[in-house]
């Protein structure tokens, strides 16, 4: 074919006359964005998303249609272009509902994933869950006990009943991991040669180290206490967190090669700005301190303390003396974790007095709960305005009697007093837990802000010093939980990874589409207790720091992890829609309007269909026609309310739908997926293993997608690729078979081996049947070159037969020994029996082996070579270990993806259902249905 | 004599299937009672021509209650005594001041009897083409004539026939394209009911001229009158030879037949009307290739639209030469408009290209119903865009239209008056292409859907601040990212509509005022307390039982009961009710 010349993007291309704009964009490393190409289905244009600007031609053009001529000049990425792009992307996601993550990711800080590891949980596969927790917190058996889960406060399951117990669950499989002799250990990037330094080890510091190390940065971490936690030990008691488990999570960062170095004061044992000059980045996460002061008479008092500073001595070990009664001022968590001290170090009466009521309180429900069982009496609407000394030491509290007035901005009442309404409350000591902020001594030279903290960028975490960052409560907005200094630790560890390379780049929020479920969405969930962790009795806490709650057993979490509603969307590592959205920074808010909600979708089906995320690119219904020649799927309705339907509106299962998945294959969203051999959806990222189908003579290449140890879904692999019904789903039977071990050989196998290793080979000849597998041909080319079949196109190996050159079975010649395999054409039989006799009229020793490898093997191979060849699947014992063993002990030279394109009837093998296969996978697909 | 009832759709409406009976129960039968398609003078409706020895009378707005008498008069020969029927001189202007090429048989000839059209010329020109000229001599001829299509696009004719000719491939189709969509347009009907032979004719040429031996018209359902009648004529023209194989002992052979649209609009759309022809779903595909290359089932194909074939047996009669010397340099012959609205004298308008938008509005259109002022026209019905008065010399020929931001377009011309809002003329054409999109395009299904909500909420008057940016910027975007003409012409009355008239929406957005008082949401009707007198018609008319007021005393509005249907101040003989 002629050539032609042709420039893209400014780079001068060759190709063939025809060739369209995006295919010779692609070939060359350029990337044009569609949604509605694929390689399988003739052109469409619907997506409008590849338009390229052409010189010389005023419109924009379709890059998937547009046939380049000699000489044309493309650009794909003008500001017109760019534009109709977004706009494109903008309308598609006016009508998209869906969530892409669910709302408890959305809402953590930390973004940790928090429905991936709920639904990994669920499966039972608790080292993923782990990996995945990892992959945004360092400490998360700390966090899972002490985090006041705003994920909890977002799980929809609420609307349903309570929400699920995420961060006990997180707490668990982080436990299990840490109890395990293999605990998780992230991979690091090799060594970069640069160097931070982190001041502070509490959350945010050793986050930021945590993930600075992993990025292959050395980093230390300075911490002015005598070990590293920061506020997680200095500030949370014991019995909410043993301390053990933290040192263990440091320990675990520790040996990610981060230096730790306690005992080391900013501004005293060394200077901020020894610091920039010695690392190429310092990030100050040094925490919020100080306990606020009420600004009230007294506060000078023996017997008077400071909410953190209390906290601090009690874990230090020294704590103070409190006396008999004791006053706890503030409605917060810190007031909580004071006032129950108070108790654990035996006060007899312990107050906690705060100015609102306890609808007001900001502490968790289940510490207010936990403090009133173990005997803490809650003075409500009472504001300290006078601390009463005698010789220097407390004697007693003025309060004022308050009552709530209006709202304020945030919506909470504004406590007001009763004037002359006051109260004289004896008590021996008080403890004043009513906010923290930094001490800023020591951090010279850093702009601050009206709160007294250090002014950091919130998309950049720069501070007013180059190369200077900071997080966390010393910054911006003071005090805060302590996922929200991870959180902010993790993002800052990106930018300040690529400020190490000398780029500058902001924390941007990515783009997520989000819904509004009505109440009745709600009411179809069946109803299931929230299960949360044991928690001992009050009389056998109260008394001691142990930790009051224990962890969920294992059958505990899973049920637990069961209730989850699954909000998130199972396609967010695989959808364009959202890659895309993101990359061209959308704000489809501008078009809203009317969105459809249909909220219809299905879930038991092997296909699963939810209309609400199509964007109508047609992929699904013209691969069903034209690529299988189905016409299970169409477009109905007009404009606006077109919608992809079954024919005739009937489920699938009724319609001419052969379930081979090629519309969830080419589904660019998540409006088509295939059902998943899992309990609870997994929503988390896929790691790919490139396959063969062995099913059926077709070999078609396939990527299997796995999560853990399951196998969660098979797609064809390639722009071109198909599968079959069997090839996309009799594969799960895999996940059933992980946990067994093939043991049980038979007599005859053990016949077979020892006559094929007594030097008959040579001798040899083997007759393959119709049936046989392309592993068995290979096997058998292992065992003799003498290999012959029935040459019918139609034989289920018969790509197989080409590729090895099994010949014909009428020019068998006499062998001393035969083996039949699997031989049930009447042709083949005859032959064989032939052959029978022809061996007997030549006198060969040994007759007759038969049928060794009797049953049908199935197996996925890793085209990087048989390494990977991890089981045995449709097997019925003993052969597939003798073709296996065949298979991985001879040369691995041939691979198997040069198997594929060998027969030329492939894509009506598949549209035929993948030939002799389908009845035995069948079974298979029917267990998947009915266990999920 | 000879008695001919106007039946085309617009006649039969009007009632004049019931006028044709009873005056052939009551004429004597020695008169010839018939039937002829549109007239064209649509206002008139029921038309009755009697014809005495070629001396035409013209009775119009007959009704049953006429009819004895009018079978009196000619029974007895004295025409006297419908003078009242007889069309005023002044009507009469309306056909004397038109060109007819494309209907020249339009309301003469009696559309269901094949030698009506025998007698006047009628499949001379196709034998002249069999029997005396090759393909590429009739490509020529349509060359010389100049003849674009008529369906919109105004694309040369002899282009398309000759790209299908030159397509390699013995396998060929001729279609025409009769899915006339757009809302006030209905010049195909009239042409199909009135002179179905004619397009017959034409196409039959086109066959030829293109190397096809099937031809396919692609009807609308909704056009029953059209199919009965073109069924009736294929039949005839089948019968005497005309059709089918060998026609005239030549080696031409071409058979057609209809195919009858299931009435999306999108299939006017030409891949569109051939993945329906094909029995698929209606939605266009990607161009190129085009239908000449690729078309129905992926064969050459030729499509014009059923006023391009009404051009051509004439053309081939008459010449190219005489064609071309009609109309302007870029637009040649004549073209048919269907003239509705607010307009006096609405029908059907057959005029040579050159003549301007004021001469078929005023001249022949009479101008403005009960004399309101002129305030725009829609050119191109849901794809054209609207031209304001100040552009009414506006000469008509593809550029000069184009030039406006309007379309030639198929030939509707929705005339409008100052009680006619422009942005709720917009609102009514992006919904309808909003509901006719197919679906496919992003920009088109989803771009028009849009549109529409912003357009609703200003008339609404919810209209943001930023709203008329956005609908902008959403116009263009769909201009360049529909993939067919009907999501790329879609912006075209908003875009049209924001040049000539955006004062309009800034008043709905800005001031929450409806200038032309037609957006209900923003009007509330008020009685003049000075001018009511009591007497109580608006009451009695109010559906909603809004006005209250004793007899003879000033009645009141409740606004909100009042659905501001208009009712009252309809009624109102004081002037006494007031929009504001």
């Amino acid at each position: 074919m002629k050539e032609i010349s042709v420039i893209i993007d400014g780079k001068k291309i060759n190709v063939p006359e025809g060739t369209t704009v995006l295919r010779a964009a692609a070939d060359n490393g350029i990337e044009i964005p569609n949604l509605c190409f694929d390689g399988r289905v003739e052109l469409y244009g619907a997506c409008g998303l590849c338009v390229v600007e052409a010189e010389g031609i005023p419109k924009l053009l379709r890059a998937c249609s547009t046939k380049l001529n000699d000489g044309m000049v493309i650009h794909t990425e003008s500001e017109r272009i760019l534009r109709a792009r977004k706009t494109a992307l903008e309308l598609l996601l006016s009508d998209h509902d869906g969530d892409c993550k669910a709302p408890c990711t959305l809402a953590c800080p930390a973004n940790t994933d928090c429905q991936g590891y709920v639904g990994l949980i669920a499966n039972g596969e608790y080292k993923e869950a782990v990996k995945l927790i990892k992959d945004k917190i360092p400490l998360p058996s700390s966090i899972g006990r002490i985090c006041p889960h705003p994920c909890e406060k977002s799980c929809r399951r609420r609307f349903v009943d309570e929400p699920i117990s995420i961060a006990g669950l997180k707490a668990f499989a982080s436990d299990m991991d840490m109890a395990s002799d293999d605990s998780f250990v992230p991979d690091t990037e090799p060594d970069t040669g640069k160097r931070v330094a982190v001041v502070g080890g509490g959350p945010g510091g050793l986050t930021a180290a945590y993930f600075l190390r992993r990025l292959g940065h050395s980093v230390s971490v300075f911490d002015m206490m005598p070990k590293m936690g920061g506020m997680l030990r200095y500030g949370i008691p014991e019995y909410r967190l043993p301390k053990k488990l933290l040192d263990r999570e440091i320990k675990q960062i520790e040996a990610l090669g981060v230096e730790l170095k306690n005992n080391v004061r900013l501004g005293c044992d060394i200077k901020l700005e020894e610091l920039r000059c010695d690392f190429d980045a310092v990030v100050i996460a040094a925490g919020a301190w100080k306990s606020s002061s009420m600004r009230i008479p007294g506060e000078e008092l023996n017997g008077v303390f400071g909410g953190i500073d209390f906290l601090r001595a009690v874990s230090l070990g020294n704590a103070p003396e409190i006396g008999k009664t004791v006053a706890v001022i503030g409605g917060g968590n810190t007031a909580m974790d004071a006032c129950r001290t108070a108790v654990r170090l035996g006060a007899e009466k312990v107050y906690v007095i705060y100015r609102r009521t306890r609808n007001e309180m900001p502490a968790e429900e289940l510490e207010i709960k936990e403090a009133t069982e173990e005997g803490v009496e809650f003075k409500f609407l009472n504001n300290p305005i006078e601390f009463i000394g005698e010789n220097g030491k407390l004697k007693a509290v003025n309060l004022q009697k308050m009552r709530l007035g209006e709202p304020d901005s945030g919506g909470r009442c504004r406590p007001e007093p009763i004037v002359g309404d006051t109260e004289m409350l004896y008590l021996d000591s008080a403890v004043m837990a009513i906010g923290q902020h930094p001490d800023l001594t020591g951090f010279d030279g850093l702009d601050t802000t009206k709160r007294n903290t250090i002014s950091a960028d919130e998309e950049t975490f720069r501070t007013s010093l180059d190369g200077v960052f900071a997080v966390g409560d010393i910054t911006n907005k003071g005090a805060d939980i302590a996922i929200s200094a991870i959180g902010e630790a993790q993002k800052a560890a990106v930018v300040i990874d690529r400020f190490l390379y000398g780029e500058n780049v902001k924390y941007k929020k990515p783009f997520r589409v989000e819904r509004e479920l009505p109440t009745e969405y709600f009411a179809g969930f069946e109803k299931a207790k929230r299960r949360t962790a044991e928690v001992l009795p009050p009389y056998e806490r109260k008394n001691n720091f142990n930790e009051v709650s224990k962890d969920f057993t294992e059958e505990q979490a899973k049920n637990e992890a069961m209730r989850c509603l699954e909000c998130g969307c199972r396609d967010f590592f695989d959808c364009k829609l959202i890659k895309y959205a993101n990359a061209y920074d959308v704000k489809p808010e501008k078009f809203t309007g009317t969105r459809h909600n249909r909220n219809n979708e299905n879930k038991s089906s092997l296909i699963i269909r939810n209309v609400d995320k199509c964007i109508l690119c047609g992929l699904c219904v013209r691969v069903c026609d034209e690529a299988m020649g189905n016409t299970a799927l169409g477009l109905i309705g007009r404009g606006f309310d077109t919608v992809v339907s079954p024919e005739f509106g009937l489920p699938l299962e009724e319609t001419d739908c052969s379930f081979c998945g090629q519309c969830a294959t080419v589904c660019p969203t998540g409006a088509i997926l295939e059902k998943q051999p899992c309990v609870k959806n997994l929503t988390v990222k896929e790691e790919i293993v490139n396959s063969v189908c062995n099913l059926c003579s077709a070999l078609c290449k396939t990527e299997i997608h796995k999560i853990g140890n399951t196998v969660i879904r098979v797609k064809p692999s390639g722009e071109n690729g198909l599968l079959c019904k069997a090839g996309k789903f009799s594969v799960f039977a895999l996940n059933d078979l992980k946990a067994q071990t093939l043991t049980d050989q038979s007599e005859m196998s053990q016949a077979v081996e020892k006559i094929v290793s007594e030097a008959y080979r040579s001798n040899i000849a083997i007759v393959l049947g119709p049936s046989v597998t392309s592993e068995e041909v290979r096997a058998a080319f292992n065992i003799t070159d003498h290999v012959f079949a029935e040459l019918n196109p139609s034989a289920a190996a018969f790509g197989a037969f080409e590729k090895y050159g099994v010949k014909t079975v009428d020019e068998m010649p006499p062998k001393d020994v035969c083996i039949l395999v699997k031989s049930t054409f009447s042709n083949a039989k005859a032959r064989f029996l032939i052959s029978i006799d022809f061996l007997k009229n030549t006198d060969a020793d040994l007759s007759i082996v038969c049928a060794p490898f009797v049953s049908d093997s199935g197996t996925y191979i890793d085209t990087d070579g048989v390494k990977h060849l991890n089981c045995a699947v449709n097997s019925t014992l003993p052969t597939a270990l003798s073709v296996m063993k065949a298979l991985t002990s001879e040369d691995s030279d041939e691979k198997a993806e040069d198997v594929n394109e060998s027969s030329a009837i492939h894509k009506e093998i598949i549209r035929n259902g993948g030939a002799y296969r389908q009845n035995l996978s069948d079974s298979f697909i029917k267990t998947f249905t009915d266990n999920y | 004599m000879k008695i001919v009832v106007g039946e085309g759709s617009c006649g039969i409406a009007a009632g004049a299937a019931k006028v044709y009976d009873k005056l052939a129960s009551a004429l004597d039968k020695s008169n010839e009672l018939t039937i002829t398609g549109c007239i064209g003078m649509c206002f008139l409706e029921p038309i009755v021509d009697i014809y005495d020895n070629g001396t035409l009378t013209r009775l119009v707005k007959v009704s049953e209650n006429d009819c004895e008498r009018i079978a009196k008069a000619v029974n007895s020969d004295d025409l006297s005594i419908v003078e009242d029927l007889k069309i005023s001189e002044d009507d009469e202007l309306f056909l004397k001041k038109q060109t007819r090429i494309a209907l020249r048989h339009c309301g003469i000839i009696n559309p269901e009897k094949i030698s009506d059209y025998e007698n006047t010329d009628g499949y001379k020109a196709i034998r002249k083409v069999i029997s005396e000229m090759t393909p590429e001599q009739v490509i020529e001829e349509i060359k010389i004539s100049g003849l674009a299509g008529r369906g919109g696009a105004g694309f040369p004719t002899w282009f398309k026939w000759n790209a299908a000719r030159s397509s390699d491939g013995s396998e060929k189709y001729l279609i025409c394209n009769a899915d006339e969509g757009d809302p006030g347009a209905f010049m195909d009907r009239a042409v199909i009911e009135g002179d179905p032979h004619n397009l017959i004719e034409g196409m039959l040429i086109g066959a030829y001229a293109i190397g096809a031996k099937e031809a396919i018209v692609y009807v609308r359902a909704e056009y029953p009158l059209a199919i009965k009648r073109l069924e009736k004529a294929i039949e005839q023209a089948t019968e005497k030879g005309y059709l089918g194989d060998n026609i005239f002992g030549s080696d031409f052979s071409c058979k057609m037949r209809i195919k009858a649209g299931a009435g999306a609009f999108v299939c006017g759309e030409e891949t569109a009307l051939i993945e329906s022809l094909e029995g698929s779903r209606g939605m266009p595909r990607l161009k190129p290739p085009f239908p000449a290359q690729a078309g129905y089932w992926h064969k050459p194909s030729n499509i014009n639209n059923v006023e391009t074939f009404a051009n051509v047996s004439w053309i081939i009669l008459n010449g190219g030469k005489a064609f071309a010397s009609m109309g302007t340099a870029d637009s040649k012959g004549t073209k048919v408009f269907a003239l509705t609205g607010k307009i006096k004298k609405g029908g059907l308008v057959e005029i040579p290209m050159g003549k301007t938008l004021r001469d078929v509005i005023f001249d022949i259109g009479g101008g403005i119903k009960s004399d309101k002022k002129f305030k725009a026209v829609q050119m191109g019905g849901p794809s054209g865009g609207c031209i304001p008065e100040s552009l009414l010399d506006t000469v008509i020929d593809y550029k000069a239209l184009s030039a406006t931001g309007a379309i030639m377009g198929s030939g509707g011309m929705v005339v409008m008056d100052e009680s006619t809002c422009m942005v709720g003329m917009a609102k009514f054409f992006l919904d309808f292409t909003a509901k006719e999109s197919c679906g496919k395009c992003v920009h088109c299904r989803l771009g028009t859907k849009r549109m529409l909500e912003i357009l609703t909420r200003i008339v609404d008057g919810k209209g943001h601040e930023d709203d008329i940016d956005l609908l902008e910027e959403l116009c263009y975007a769909v201009k360049d990212g529909a993939l067919c003409g009907l999501g790329q012409t879609a912006p075209n009355p908003v875009l049209t509509t924001l040049k000539y008239f955006r004062n309009e929406y800034e008043a709905h957005i800005n001031d929450k005022k409806c200038p032309a008082g037609e957006c209900t949401a923003l009007i509330t009707y008020k009685i003049d307390k000075n001018k009511c007198v009591g007497c109580t018609l608006c009451a009695r008319n109010c559906p909603v039982s809004a006005i209250s007021g004793t007899v003879k005393n000033p009645h009141e509005i409740d606004a909100l009961k009042c659905i501001k249907c208009g009712k009252c101040k309809e009624n109102c003989r004081f002037g006494a009710i007031e929009v504001i």
